[in-house]
């Protein structure tokens, strides 16, 4: 996925990818990474979970504006099934500018 | 099915019960080290007036497209373009890698159509792009170069002139 995602960045799109291995893409080094040690198959985790999804793609989307060091990977803090997203934190609008 | 498919998809199966597996199969592949500088160009736009599309290797696709070849062991390196508007009502997964038990009930795990237009509807995201894209991620040996020199170049060149702004990719 690194790759395709360093191909995308290269044309003048930013671009920021999720991994779950990340030895992975230490190797292949994207621009931007958020990282889930979370099962195969569950990138933004478990089915029907809308909250826990919610709160992975904002992340996401904080660490595209936020990373300024080319081949940043973030260690997201979200634990597989244990996490509760009441209090979560969402980022500010000058976090996504 | 023959036989090596009926195994891959067993293996994966058993990988998703147990960990120590899964940590097995990433052992068992190593991707080759990016030499040289990182692509990079900053966000072009604020969130809230910007067009994002959606990347994914996990292999997702409408039902009335070709399925991606999971008979070559190196895999397909091909790519398949997606109506986000209409891809959760037809969808089809072809990928033997991974189990989709779970992304098949719901999708947004693996492509999260779902939270993101809702980021729309309330103004944090200006708009996702018509079309996304969707590679099969289990490429190796010859297919890498198709990869990166053919396919995940006509799909950044297709970003392009969909005049996106910013790409999430999401992996299986």
């Amino acid at each position: 996925m690194g790759l395709i995602q360093r191909e995308i960045e290269k044309v003048g799109i930013a671009t920021i990818g999720i991994t779950i291995v990340r030895e992975y893409t230490e190797k292949v080094q994207p621009p931007r990474t958020v990282f889930l040690r979370w099962p195969f198959g569950h990138p933004l985790g478990e089915p029907g979970n809308h909250p826990q999804q919610r709160a992975v793609v904002l992340e996401a989307l904080r660490a595209l504006y936020q990373i300024k060091e080319p081949g940043t990977i973030v260690d997201l803090p979200f634990r597989w099934r244990r996490e509760k997203y009441d209090d979560y934190q969402p980022p500010t609008t000058a976090e996504l500018e | 099915m023959n036989l090596t498919r009926f195994k891959n998809r067993l293996l994966t199966r058993l990988a998703t019960v147990v960990p120590g597996l899964a940590q097995r199969f990433i052992d068992g592949y190593q991707p080759q080290e990016s030499a040289g500088e990182i692509p990079w160009v900053a966000p072009a736009k604020p969130l809230r007036q910007a067009k994002l599309a959606l990347v994914t290797t996990s292999g997702i696709h409408h039902q009335k497209q070709q399925p991606f070849d999971m008979n070559d062991s190196d895999g397909d390196p091909s790519f398949r373009a997606l109506n986000g508007e209409e891809l959760f009502d037809d969808f089809q997964i072809t990928h033997d890698y991974y189990d989709h038990t779970d992304a098949r009930k719901d999708p947004n795990i693996i492509f999260p159509l779902g939270p993101l237009g809702e980021l729309v509807r309330e103004g944090v995201l200006g708009s996702l792009a018509q079309t996304h894209y969707a590679f099969m991620g289990h490429i190796d040996g010859r297919h890498i170069t198709t990869l990166v020199e053919k396919t995940a170049r006509e799909v950044a060149a297709k970003l392009k002139t969909d005049q996106v702004d910013l790409v999430l990719l999401t992996p299986a």
